[in-house]
């Protein structure tokens, strides 16, 4: 061998390399960069064998130890070179005799560095280092001895803090592990402290992590550098060129919009869609008529059916335009923002209680959330700006330092309610522990990939996803993303369970709020203490004519020379007493006046104060608060995340940096966390990731909302399965068509108005909803639209409807959720106000108490979200509308409205039919009715003949057979579903 | 692709919008008659999962043979203590008193609470010929002990009531997952269209710790939850109106309702959504026949209600609600679940009263329910289920240190009874066994997905092929557990 080293020499004529020993920087490191890298790297590691470092070098692979300083024969990787073997034939270069000598002459010399590093530190980090000692500080002391707190002055996150140490001294002695008071304090037991277990969300600490602690300081705390693994030029191995093929993967492209025959296509979706007709041998089903257009566009638009005037006066419109209008119209109204934040708030998980635990202790301030959400589909909000503000409306803009705080960094802030939706049951300590925080912020990183990218992501956080290119790491870089605002090792409490609640945490409300709401509840506060304080006025007033009775009656007990002194003396201000005056005051103050108990003996002025107090307590409770917003916040100092192994948390494997998936970029760009406002506090992290969501040639925010949108106009998406655009979720029916709309949408400026129109106005969205045997068996599933589908109303429809048909529905929008009650026969309803109801959307939705009726027409649960509802078709419905007494009331209510205005029979059916079904009975219909009605009235009349003389006044017989004929077109196939 | 095939496949997804097998067959030929009997025709839909585009509880096909029809859930919340009552430990009273706190620490929530080992205040002998160990705090329970099966190695994963119950319920520690009851009727449907798949009788007198949530569907369509039906007042939410219209009014407005709908069908050919819409107001009418009569125990005979203790103010309750049980499953109810108010088995303190009180209540019930299936040979076809959501520990739990007379156990999740009988189920077995202390399964551990997957199997479906589809993913009762169906158990 030494001669094969001296040849070499000879030939390569390098004398530097006998003279100098080779160092790990200058000799080693760029052979194994140049060769063995780009298999051997952190990213990918075949053979679990990393080169790119010298501690991975150290570390080994699955064939463990690759090199021993100074032992050649000891040295695995040496002989895999020098044989040959590798790198495998064919999958690359092999190494030049020159540079197997040279590592062989570094492994002879025992592999020393240029800047002197000793290289058994390496070998003792590869047994155990800072990494692996992080994660259980993080898990079983840094809540108490962390950043937020250092109880004992000690900080337990770094080795150079446990040197440091606390009051008591040094945390760790290197090399000592027996003497190192950490170790001492926990071989007593006494640290982590049993008592403060529960309330700190910490478990009690396994004997290995003890363990693997006293081995640390033993071999003298080795430390490494580890970067986090993000995206780096070598790319993710497990991602490959291919993966990245996916359709869905590939920006959108405008395609042509095809040739259609004229007049056949109002607009491109239709040249899109004939076209894929005419290749099947299809074509369109016929316009629908104009009543069941109003119909179809209130309840799309809505979820509210148009009254009986905008039917007729649609119907009768001759405009040529009229459709259009009418389209812009309803567009413009409120109800729209309430319809369509619904199917958002579906998709986010809103809910107004935390769940998870029985007490599901209530949301005080989500609603605004709500409202959020409302307001903005009202106003067009551009997609791009509400995904913006929900994902990092923190920040967007700096609250924390801002001088004044204005409406936007409040919105901002309301936004983020979005990922601080997931049931949580953390407000409880004994599930507060950071397996419990984790499945929250698993099912936020879930609503947040389904709903914004379409994409399944959690199978990622045990295994490298098997379908979809999602390796293990993209889960956690994106949790990294979060963990600015989501840390597991630093939590934010939800709504604390009374009594299950002893934790030090803070919660995670924030009260920011613009000088304008303050100063508005200070002004109605203000309003109402002026009528708090002319109550006690009334009080006090009582009381001096009580007082000055007294005095009176008492004068005339002194003698009388002295009364008209005395009298002064109790009529002028104590300040203006000369000496005498104060002698008498003080004198005959007990005589002369009335203490309380006196007072209270009165009985005028018990009655009184009863009153006043009554008043007073209903006057403050009229008093508002500033309300708080519960907000998602950076805290600007994440904890590092690790990958967990197999997803258990308490198995930390790879530390990694943040990033978005792979499969979404080139791979190899890091992740940039966004600049943020001088002094501002958050990562940047979550506004970078907003920002890349929103870039105009992102592959899948804009399919992933049109395709939303388009869904619930013509109840099945381009892609069916919305929330998957993944390797499982189905091949658009209309590729080219869902990118030209995506394509659109960004060019509107990313208009959800903007997307009705187009989708409302196309002669597709006009079509019969008629179902021929032809198109049965050719298009069964309505895939190529020959039709619209017949569909059922939803639970807040038919809820809404009833209310509003019946003319009970109270038009007051936004605010604290209406309250429900809740009956011991498990019976959820609203509380109506003055026999008036809000819309569904207001109504409370605590997760134990989800109110019957929505709940019996397929209201899902959320746990944690709900992406599509299904549409469940059983008995339950009929009892529900048949016998419901709310149904019933309200029946009895449209009755009465529909009987105000005529007493006409034949005109009662017709404005019932228009209310109800948003279109006139025809003959056949009004002859039905009438004779319904005659019978029904005479079947109540025999009821009334029957009962005693005294309560037939009770019964309107007429008035009785019109609610029974309004409840029954209640019950009828054709007001629950839309043609 | 083949289309011809998707076609064909959407064509049944339809046909599952409400309207099934022969119904969807007299449809095609004739015009369907509002008011016409639906036959209970078998599924063309198997069991398993896979989009269905509409939902209902008609019955479907089973994966494998079924074992078990029906499945009447006995529901023991709090925690009933094995070592009380079915495990006996003599190592308990060799060392009661004794200190066994970091044996088991990582399990014990007060620590300040925590007591040395704690004997049981109760009795235990072997009954009947398979001489299986039953304290005596179940005096009735050993009349038919040959009849059951238990499992004494069962494990939980949380020790608190609610996730332990979301686990044991569900199949994992949170809520927002599908009830096995759930499954079950999404699975399988029911024979009998007149009353709910899934029912839940609860205790009038309260609700359990996670109240509705006990019976939840989770991401499965709302009607695969369970149904209350109260055994007292109104069984079923508005199954009656609260003010009836007076006689002849309802005749009236059903007929008008169902001229209107007819009218509307008329002008609709194809849409079988709306027959399966308009079907549905007949199932409701039956409905209200069927459930007053499933629910009138008076029909049965006096011997009948004196064996299950109705009339006796301690078991009456109970009593009722297990007679009603059996009643359903005679009728095609497909899952019945009878739960207490709160949690009787929840013994922290005063262990022996504590107990008396839970078996009390129930004991009779129970052994009456089981013997009562069996005499009308009802025992082969139904699976009775009995058991809570863990066990106790070992250890007292006590206010006052001292007083080991007053100390109950507190939660051990680690090792707990259940026991199944008829339904498949193998009788006279004990299987699996804890520690020589009682803390934690040692033999044979069995997890709740095994035991999910096993009542699963009796009943004809199997575990990984009953699935619902959500966010691209095969949602599952046992998740992505990989559960062992406990062969021993089986006849």
């Amino acid at each position: 061998m030494r001669q094969i080293i001296l040849l070499s020499l000879i030939f390569t004529g390098s004398t530097a390399l006998a003279a100098e020993k080779p160092t790990y920087e200058k000799d080693i490191a760029p052979i194994f960069q140049k060769k063995c890298v780009s298999c051997h790297n952190a990213a990918n590691q075949k053979g679990e064998l990393d080169l790119s470092t010298p501690f991975g070098l150290f570390k080994g692979g699955e064939s463990q130890s690759t090199l021993v300083s100074g032992d050649l024969d000891s040295s695995y990787l040496y002989e895999l070179v020098h044989t040959k073997l590798m790198p495998p034939e064919g999958e690359g270069e092999p190494l030049t005799d020159e540079e197997v000598h040279t590592i062989e002459s570094w492994i002879t010399n025992s592999t020393p560095f240029a800047d002197g590093t000793d290289p058994d530190s390496f070998v003792a980090a590869s047994e155990v280092n800072q990494h692996d000692i992080q994660p259980i500080m993080l898990l079983r002391c840094t809540v108490c001895h962390g950043n937020r707190r250092q109880e004992g002055g000690l900080d337990l996150r770094t080795k150079a803090a446990m040197l440091k140490g606390g009051k008591s001294g040094p945390a760790i002695v290197l090399g000592k592990p027996e003497e190192s008071l950490i170790i001492k304090r926990m071989a007593a037991e006494e640290m982590p402290p049993r008592d403060k277990l529960l309330p700190s969300g910490v478990k009690v600490m396994p004997g290995n992590e003890v363990e693997m602690l006293k081995r640390w300081i033993e071999l003298g705390g080795p430390e490494v550098v580890i970067a986090p693994d993000i995206a780096t030029v070598s790319g993710d191995p497990l991602v490959t060129e291919e993966d990245r093929q996916h359709w869905s993967f590939q920006k959108p492209v405008r395609s042509l919009v095809p040739h259609a025959e004229s007049g056949q296509a109002y607009n491109a979706i239709d040249a899109f869609v004939l076209q894929q007709q005419k290749a099947a041998g299809l074509t369109m089903s016929a316009e629908a008529s104009r009543a069941v257009l109003i119909r179809r566009v209130y309840f799309d638009l809505t979820g509210l059916p148009p009254n009986a005037e905008e039917v007729e006066a649609f119907v009768n419109d001759t405009d040529p335009a009229a459709y259009e209008n009418l389209v812009e119209r309803v567009l413009a109204m409120p109800a729209y923002g309430e319809r369509w934040a619904r199917y958002w708030l579906d998709a986010a998980g809103y809910a107004d209680s935390e769940g998870k635990r029985s007490a599901d202790p209530v949301r005080n301030s989500a609603w605004r959330y709500r409202d959020y959400v409302i307001r903005a589909f009202s106003k067009d909000l551009p997609y791009s700006e509400f995904l913006r503000q929900q994902i990092a409306g923190d920040e967007l803009l700096d609250y924390s330092n801002a001088e004044v705080i204005t409406q936007e960094h409040v919105d901002n802030l309301v936004a983020t309610g979005f990922l601080r939706m997931a049931p949580d049951g953390t407000g409880s300590d004994v599930v507060n522990s950071v397996a419990e925080r984790m499945e929250v912020v698993a099912d936020e990183i879930d609503i947040f990939s389904s709903t914004v990218l379409g994409l399944t992501m959690k199978c990622a956080r045990c295994h490298s996803h098997k379908y979809d290119p999602i390796p293990q790491r993209d889960y956690y870089r994106l949790m990294a993303v979060f963990q600015g605002a989501y840390d597991v090792h630093d939590w934010l409490k939800p709504t604390a369970v009374p009594s299950q609640s002893n934790g030090v945490m803070k919660n995670r409300t924030l009260s920011v709020s613009t000088p304008d709401m303050i100063a508005k509840v200070d002004a109605h506060n203000q309003v109402v203490q002026k009528d708090i304080d002319a109550e006690y006025q009334r009080l006090e007033a009582l009381e001096a004519e009580l007082q000055e009775a007294h005095l009176a009656k008492g004068l005339e007990t002194l003698p009388e020379a002295i009364q008209g002194d005395v009298k002064t003396a109790f009529e002028i201000d104590g300040n203006e007493h000369d000496e005498i005056q104060r002698y008498l005051f003080e004198k005959f103050e007990t005589l002369l006046t009335l203490d309380e108990a006196e007072l209270g003996k009165d009985k005028a002025y018990q009655e009184l104060k009863k009153e006043v107090d009554e008043k007073v307590k209903a006057l403050n409770n009229q008093k508002q608060t500033v309300p708080t917003i519960r907000a998602l916040w950076d805290r600007g100092e994440p904890s590092p995340t690790y990958i967990y192994v197999r997803g258990d948390y308490t198995q930390s494997g790879r530390l990694v940096g943040p990033g978005v998936p792979s499969v979404l970029t080139d791979g190899k760009t890091p992740f940039v966390p966004a600049e943020l406002e001088e002094q501002a506090v958050g990562t940047g992290r979550r506004l970078a990731l907003a920002n890349w969501l929103v870039s105009a040639d992102h592959p899948l925010t804009s399919r992933v909302m049109v395709n939303r949108i388009w869904s619930h106009h013509f109840g099945r998406g381009i892609v069916s399965s919305i929330d998957n655009f993944g390797k499982l979720g189905t091949l658009p029916s209309h590729p080219e068509l869902l990118d030209w709309l995506a394509v659109e949408f960004v060019e509107s400026g990313w208009s959800v108005k903007h997307m009705h129109r187009l989708m409302l106005m196309s002669r597709t969205y006009r079509q019969v909803s008629d179902l021929s045997e032809e198109l049965l068996v050719a298009d069964p599933e309505n895939v190529l639209l020959t039709r619209m589908p017949l569909r059922r109303l939803s639970a807040e429809e038919v809820r809404d409807s009833v209310i509003s048909v019946a003319g009970m529905l109270e038009q007051s929008r936004f605010g604290e959720p209406d309250a429900v009650n809740v009956r011991s026969d498990g019976l959820v309803t609203a509380i109506a106000r003055d026999g008036a109801y809000r819309r569904s959307v207001y109504l409370r939705q605590r997760r134990k108490e989800m109110p019957s009726w929505l709940e019996t027409f397929d209201l899902p649960q959320m746990n944690p979200a709900c992406q599509t509802r299904s549409t469940s078709n059983v008995a339950q419905q009929a009892l529900y509308l048949l016998n419901s007494e709310m149904v019933r009331e309200l029946s009895a209510e449209f009755a009465i409205r529909i009987q105000a205005e005529t007493r006409d029979v034949p005109a009662q059916i017709e404005k019932m039919y228009l209310a109800v079904l948003s279109r006139k009975p025809d003959a056949t219909e009004l002859e039905l009715s009438s004779e319904a009605l005659q019978q029904l009235q005479q079947q109540w009349q025999v009821y009334r003949d029957s009962l005693p003389e005294a309560e037939r006044e009770t019964v309107d017989a007429e008035l009785k057979a019109l609610t029974i004929f309004g409840h029954t077109l209640l019950n009828s196939a054709g007001f629950l579903y839309v043609d | 692709m083949n289309s011809k095939l998707i076609h064909r496949r959407g064509f049944f997804e339809r046909a599952a919008d409400g309207i099934s097998g022969a119904a969807l067959a007299s449809l095609a030929l004739s015009e369907y008659a509002v008011g016409e009997e639906i036959p209970a025709a078998p599924s063309l839909e198997p069991a398993s999962g896979g989009p269905r585009r509409g939902y209902d509880t008609q019955p479907r096909d089973t994966h494998h043979p079924a074992k078990a029809k029906a499945v009447i859930q006995l529901f023991m919340n709090g925690g009933p203590s094995q070592v009380d009552l079915f495990e006996p430990k003599p190592l308990l009273d060799q060392r009661h008193g004794e200190d066994y706190f970091n044996e088991i620490a990582e399990d014990i929530s007060s620590p300040q609470a925590a007591g040395g080992l704690l004997r049981t205040p109760f009795k235990f002998k072997q009954h009947g010929e398979s001489g299986a160990w039953i304290s005596d705090a179940l005096p009735h329970l050993h009349e038919v002990v040959d009849d059951l099966s238990f499992i004494k190695s069962m494990y939980n994963n949380h020790p608190n009531h609610e996730p332990a119950l979301f686990k044991i319920h569900s199949g994992r520690l949170l809520p927002g997952r599908p009830s096995i009851g759930a499954w079950v009727s999404y699975g399988l449907g029911s024979v009998n269209q007149n009353l709910p798949a899934y029912v839940v009788l609860d205790d009038p007198r309260g609700l359990p710790v996670n109240t509705v949530q006990s019976w939840q569907n989770g991401f499965l369509p709302p009607l695969y939850q369970g149904t209350r039906v109260r055994s007292e007042g109104a069984p079923i939410l508005n199954l009656n109106a609260e003010n009836p219209y007076p006689e002849g009014i309802t005749t009236l407005q059903r007929d008008l309702l169902r001229k209107i709908d007819r009218m509307h069908r008329k002008d609709r050919p194809n849409q079988l959504q709306l027959d399966a819409r308009i079907n549905s107001y007949e199932l409701a009418a039956r409905m209200q026949l069927e459930a007053a009569d499933v629910l009138d125990i008076n029909q049965e005979s006096q011997a009948t209600l004196d064996m299950y203790g109705v009339g006796d103010k301690k078991t009456d309750s109970y009593a009722k609600r297990c007679i009603m049980a059996r009643r359903m499953v005679e009728r095609g109810v497909r899952y019945v679940q009878i739960f207490m108010s709160g949690q009787p088995w929840d013994s922290h303190n005063g262990l022996e009263n504590s107990i008396k009180s839970a078996a009390g209540q129930t004991d009779q019930p129970v052994a009456a329910l089981v013997k009562d299936l069996k005499q009308r040979g009802l025992l082969d076809d139904v699976l009775v289920v009995w058991g809570g959501e863990f066990g106790r520990l070992p250890i007292a739990q006590m206010r006052d240190k001292k007083n080991y007379a007053s100390a109950g156990r507190d939660h051990g999740p680690r090792g707990f009874t259940l026991w199944m009988a008829g339904g498949g189920v193998k009788p006279g077995v004990s299987y699996g066994a804890t520690d020589e202390v009682g803390y934690a399964a040692q033999d044979n551990p069995v997890s709740i997905a095994d035991w999910h997957a096993t009542i699963l199997h009796l009943l004809g479906l199997h575990h990984h092929d009953l699935f619902f589809e959500r966010n691209g993913l095969k949602e599952r009762l046992t998740d992505t557990f990989k559960p062992r169906i406990v062969e021993e158990i089986l006849a």
